[in-house]
């Protein structure tokens, strides 16, 4: 329910129909239309190139909004990754020959070749559900659950949050919280971190299931500066603790004067790795703290939707986003939108292209991409429309481009030239369609 | 005239409740009762149409010997009113100066040169002219509880009378019972209290017009507060293209231009929600600008 200001008339004709009746209204007026349910869908494909992963998703998320702005929301998202990412192994002068993470076979990688595991197929349901419900006329409160499931991993996460209105409702300030506890229960097992890759059928550098806990908060502000602008604040906290390695990145163990990776040989008879390759280790704790700012800026029609992120956390990765979109009416019913989004973002302190044979091992080390250092742009166009029906549907179209740097006191030897940033271009398209019933 | 009809009431099951149905002030009535005990919707549904039937044989300017036939029957003599009347008539005057003259109780004789039959018979402009000089609240003498009217002006109290009518129901409804009642005489609405085997009622809005169902009927859930509609679905009357709402500016005698085809309002009573539909249709093209203006909840038609 909106609040309604009582202006002169209104608040006279209220107190006349007050003197009319001989009695003031019992309960003040409760009244929405009926929107059934709004259902929000989403059909999205990322497709990254040189056969990396590809993702197909569908979205479907259902509201129905009840007398007093209670609303309940049901969500269902299907999605499907095929594909191959890079293992964290560096190239060589020769093929690769590496272990499955289920231990059942190897996979060869050709001479200087970026070595990539295609074993990667995973099909994910993730499903939530929330509830809002205002509190008198200026707070309103939301929980919700959520839940993932797929072959190896499963969430279940608890949310919350709390908000009031200030000001004439000019201003809204927010907090909430959400708290998640994540299983790993990786194909073949989860390394010990550090541990070798063993030949096909070796076990004895996995363990069984592991689990991380999440939680997170944030702190917001809302603002309406004028008809116009519209800022928002946010600070967020957010603390991993638990398994946070990925459980299917190596680390190639190299020679430290030329740095190629020490070759070893399979027992006769037996398929297993070409070279030494180590399981990554990361540490068991993350904090991130993360401010966003963002400015809504309304022109005649059109939208300016601006915003920035800056993010730290004690891995020492600092980003910085920059989003911007514009939305322009054509017609009467549609719109084209244009979007850019620029990101960078620095290595973690324990981001390293190889481990050093003969050294003491380093506490934790990955070589995951992700962590480097590397700047993303996305650049794309939305075109929307108003169906006759007063559904909404539009289409996206989005290219994003993601190239990194490896910092040179990391390479060693041969690497230097050879091993580079596995630089990423990807397509997103979206078609989504909202309608009510 | 028109034909009084017969007056009786029955009670039947509906959705989750018993409904309750009467006629009055031209208009089916009914009543949805939250309880299955069939004596108690029949107890609380004949008090309804009774006070129904009260304010309308009170209040109706086609019955004879009522209160409105002696005020318009008075020749400028100077009559006194009951209480009732008189705060009808404070209510009146105190919407007269809100809406700047807009709302004027009366302007009913302008019927005697328009005719909305979705003809094109539109009147001679100097006889509306002739007719204004009858209209006109400021040339009314209201001293609570003396009105003296001018020989040859009437007043219709029809555009508050169905609105407080369900407000004074609804009223009654609420002291004789303790279910929840949902007053619905021919779409202007009130509930009594908050139903609690539900969230709220349900009430479809028609559609403006069976020629014009491309908008289909609107469906709003009210727990507490009113619903009012006015419009001129029906009534209205096109000539070279131009649609001529029934809603008349009693300033000038003629028609508001570009008036929304319907407006629905939410108040905390139905006499508001009734008096801002109807002062929202008398804006004319600035209807939605005028309810945005006073915070209103509203659902607007073109």
């Amino acid at each position: 329910m909106t609040e309604r200001k009582q202006t002169s008339v209104s608040a006279a004709l209220a107190a006349a129909t007050c003197s009319l009746l001989g009695a003031a209204p019992i309960a003040p007026v409760q009244a929405q239309e009926d929107p059934g349910w709004d259902f929000n869908t989403a059909l999205l494909y990322y497709g990254e190139d040189n056969d990396r992963v590809q993702d197909l998703s569908l979205n479907i998320l259902g509201k129905r909004y009840f007398v007093d702005d209670r609303a309940l929301s049901l969500g269902l998202t299907v999605d499907t990754l095929t594909g191959a990412t890079p293992n964290g192994a560096i190239r060589q002068g020769v093929p690769q020959t590496f272990t499955r993470p289920s231990g059942s076979s190897v996979y060869t990688i050709p001479a200087n070749e970026l070595p990539l595991d295609d074993t990667f197929k995973d099909t994910r349901a993730a499903l939530s559900v929330g509830w809002e419900q205002p509190l008198g006329r200026l707070w309103k409160t939301s929980v919700g659950l959520s839940g993932s499931f797929e072959y190896d991993y499963t969430h279940i996460g608890l949310n919350g949050s709390l908000s009031r209105d200030f000001n004439q409702r000019n201003t809204t300030v927010s907090a909430g919280l959400a708290i998640a506890h994540d299983t790993w229960d990786p194909v073949g097992g989860t390394p010990v971190p550090f541990a070798p890759m063993l030949d096909v059928g070796g076990t004895g550098n996995k363990t069984g299931g592991e689990s991380k806990d999440v939680i997170d908060a944030v702190f917001g502000v809302t603002q309406v500066i004028s008809r116009r602008l519209l800022v928002q604040l946010n600070y967020s906290f957010s603390n991993s603790s638990g398994y946070l390695t990925d459980p299917y990145k190596v680390l190639s163990l190299v020679d430290g004067v030329t740095g190629d990776t020490i070759t070893r040989v399979p027992p006769p008879g037996v398929e297993g790795p070409s070279h030494e390759f180590r399981f990554e280790s990361r540490p068991d704790d993350r904090t991130k703290h993360s401010l966003y700012t963002q400015a809504k800026y309304y022109m005649g029609g059109k939208v300016l939707d601006a915003s920035y992120r800056y993010m730290t956390d004690d891995w020492e990765i600092d980003s910085h986003t920059v989003d911007l979109r514009l939305r322009w009416p054509v017609g009467e019913r549609s719109y084209v939108e244009p979007h850019l989004r620029f990101y960078t973002q620095s290595e973690a302190d324990f981001y390293t292209i190889s481990l050093v044979d003969g050294t003491e091992l380093p506490a934790f080390a990955s070589s995951d991409y992700r962590l480097g250092n590397f700047d993303a742009v996305t650049a794309g166009l939305k075109y929307g429309w108003t169906t006759r029906g007063g559904n909404e549907m539009s289409i996206r179209a989005e290219l994003y481009r993601q190239t990194g740097s490896i910092p040179g006191d990391l390479l060693i030897g041969n690497q230097v030239g050879r091993e580079t940033y596995p630089d990423l271009d990807a397509i997103i398209l979206q078609f989504s369609y909202r309608f009510s019933r | 005239m028109e034909r009084r009809p017969v007056r009786q009431v029955s009670v039947e099951a509906g959705q989750d409740c018993l409904v309750g149905h009467f006629d009055a002030m031209a208009s089916p009535c009914e009543i949805l009762i939250e309880s299955d005990d069939r004596a108690e919707a029949a107890r609380l549904t004949k008090l309804a149409a009774g006070e129904a039937w009260r304010i309308e044989d009170k209040f109706s300017r086609y019955l004879a010997g009522n209160i409105v036939a002696r005020m318009n029957s008075a020749r400028g003599n100077a009559i006194t009113v009951d209480d009732e009347t008189a705060s009808l008539l404070d209510f009146a005057d105190t919407l007269h100066t809100l809406s700047k003259g807009r709302f004027d109780i009366t302007s009913g004789v302008l019927r005697e040169v328009w005719t909305f039959d979705g003809g094109d018979g539109l009147p001679d402009p100097q006889a509306v002219k002739d007719v204004l000089q009858r209209v006109g609240w400021d040339r009314v003498t209201w001293r609570r509880p003396v009105l003296t009217l001018q020989a040859g002006m009437e007043i219709d109290l029809g555009g508050i009378g169905k609105e407080y009518a369900v407000d004074r129901v609804a009223g009654r409804l609420r002291e004789a019972g303790t279910c929840s009642a949902l007053v619905n005489f021919g779409g202007d609405l009130a509930v009594t209290r908050a139903p609690r085997q539900r969230q709220a009622w349900r009430v479809g809005i028609e559609p403006v017009s069976a020629a014009n169902n491309e908008c289909n009927e609107t469906v709003l859930e009210i727990a507490t507060g009113a619903l009012a509609t006015s419009g001129d679905s029906r009534r209205y009357l096109q000539k070279d293209g131009i649609r001529y709402s029934h809603i008349l500016d009693p300033r000038s005698g003629w028609p508001v231009e570009r008036a929304p085809r319907s407006v629905t309002v939410a108040a905390d009573t139905c006499t508001e929600a009734g008096m801002l539909s109807t002062l929202a249709m008398l804006e004319g093209y600035n209807a939605e600008a005028f309810l945005d203006g006073e915070g209103a909840m509203y659902w607007c038609r073109r």
